[in-house]
Order: C-alpha cells, then structure tokens, then sequence
C-alpha cells in the first residue's frame, strides 16, 4: 500500500512540476522546477528498485545538466521585468513543496524499513552491481562510445563557444622550438676597464 | 487493493511525454525552455525504460537510460553553446526572430 500510494504522490508530484516547467514566466523558475521534475523521477526510480539508475539520474541531471540551464539563464539576462522577484508572495508556495518533498522522503524510508509488497519488485542482490557486469562486458563498445560522444560534445561546446582575442599574448610553441640560441642570446667580450655600448 | 504494474509507468511516460511535447510547440518565448522540454521528453524515455526492465526483469533497459542519459548531457551542452553564441551576435533569444540564418 506504501508502494502504491508513494507511487501516486510521485507522479502526480512530477507532472505538476513538469506542467510548471513549461508555464512559468521566469526561466529561471521553470529551471527549479525541472529540477523538482527530476527529483521526483529519482525517487520513483529509487521506488521501483533501480536505486543505480536513480541516484545518476540526480547527479547528472541535477548536478550538471540543470546547473548548466541555470547559469546560461542567469547569463543571459533575459526578460529583466520579469525577473523582479517578490520574495515575501512566494514564501507560503516554498513552505507547501518543502513538505510535500519532506513527505515523500518520509514515505521512501518508511517504504525501505519494511518490507511491503515483494511481489511486484524484483528483489536483486545489488542493482549497482548487476548494472555493472552487463555494462562493462556486453556493452563495452557502448560505454567506450559514450565516452567518446560526451568528449564531442564537450570540445564542440567549447569550439562553439570560444572568442579569439588577438590583442593577448599566447605561447607560440612552435616558434620557441625551432629558434636558436643565436637570435636569442649575443655574448660580447668585455674588455676590462670598459664597459659595453648598450645598443 | 491495487498492485503497482507497467501500466501505471506507461502512463505516467506518456503523460510526461506528452507534457513535454506541448510545451515545445507551445512557448513562442525563448530557446532554453525548448531545451528544458526536450530534458522532459527524455525524461519519459528514460522512465519507460527503466519500468520496463524492472517489470520485465530485464536489466539490459536499465542501461539503456545510462547511455540515453549521456545523450541528453551532450545534447543539453551543445544546445546552450548555441544558445550563447547566438545570443552574443543577436541579442535576443525570441523564437520568432530566427529566420535569418542564411545571411
């Protein structure tokens, strides 16, 4: 009963915030609220036993992918009238989340204290661990060219994204390789009681 | 009583997907809350997957939506790369103002 009454409050949960996502005015609430939306599909996921799946979920969503949206809004600076923030409106909305999230945390641990409906779960000895005798043996190849796509990714975010400026000084390497000691440094006998010309 | 099945996480995905679509054809404001809409419809991707190898007993969806997850990272970071880049020749993100891409 746990499981299925935790299921619905979850899901009912996350299409609200889905449906807040897209109808929110400021982009920046409709960033908080996808993180709310993840949140919450970590938690079902975490409900269902696919604690491994969950738990990346959140680091990678939450962690990376909604902190990215974030600051490329808050760079942006879009829509500057809408972005005038009444602190003391929002306060009470704040209030009703928090424990609306508190409650479905309770709910999980309540739910992984006792053992309620073993039927319906697939009970594995340890979901990181079977994930991880698949993912590095049958789909190796797979992993690898992940990998490979998020380098893409990531040297074309920064390609894209990269301004040249030509008024700062850079290591040429190139240069310094193929010089010579001789255009660099000039040795001059100094004969003693002169000095030398500085030219 | 009622026992939770696939069913429940079918259409829970497809109500999210289709959240998610609605919300791409509706916002004519600006490109990130395109973006977000596309992490919800992977989302829903990934929740179908993931029910489904639970429920199967199957554990190959599960990693699936790891290699789905990866696609959405990189697929979040060139979308913003563009975003900014053409923020910075623009000035603006509006929907409606990007047709002059050939000049």
């Amino acid at each position: 009963m746990f499981l299925v009454g935790s299921f619905f409050l979850f899901s009912a949960f996350l299409v609200t915030t889905c449906i807040f996502v897209i109808f929110s005015k400021n982009p920046v609430n409709s960033v908080l609220f996808l993180v709310l939306a993840f949140l919450n599909s970590t938690f079902l996921f975490i409900l269902i036993g696919a604690e491994f799946v969950g738990i990346i979920l959140a680091i990678v969503y939450i962690g990376a992918v909604a902190i990215l949206f974030l600051f490329v809004v808050m760079m942006l600076d879009i829509q500057k009238t809408t972005l005038m923030l009444n602190i003391k409106k929002y306060i009470p909305i704040a209030i009703v989340f928090a424990s609306i999230i508190l409650a479905e945390i309770i709910y999980l641990t309540i739910y992984k204290s006792s053992k309620v409906n073993p039927d319906t779960i697939i009970r594995y000895e340890n979901n990181t661990e079977q994930i991880g005798d698949v993912l590095y043996t049958k789909y190796f190849i797979d992993f690898q060219l992940s990998g490979i796509v998020l380098l893409l990714a990531m040297i074309g975010a920064i390609v894209l994204t990269h301004v040249y400026r030509p008024s700062i000084k850079r290591q040429n390497i190139e240069k310094q390789n193929t010089t010579l000691a001789t255009n660099r440094v000039k040795l001059i006998k100094v004969k003693s009681g002169q000095g030398i010309k500085n030219d | 009583m009622i026992n939770l099945s696939y069913n429940h996480f079918f259409t829970l995905s497809i109500v999210i997907f289709i959240i998610g679509c609605f919300g791409l054809f509706l916002n004519r404001r600006n490109m990130i809350l395109i973006l977000m809409c596309i992490e919800i419809i992977l989302l829903a991707a990934n929740i179908n997957f993931v029910s489904a190898s639970v429920f199967l007993n199957d554990i190959n969806g599960q990693v699936f939506s790891i290699f789905i997850l990866t696609i959405a990272a990189a697929e979040a970071a060139i979308g913003l790369a563009i975003l900014v880049i053409y923020f910075r020749n623009k000035g603006e993100i509006d929907i409606t103002q990007i047709n002059q891409l050939k000049d």
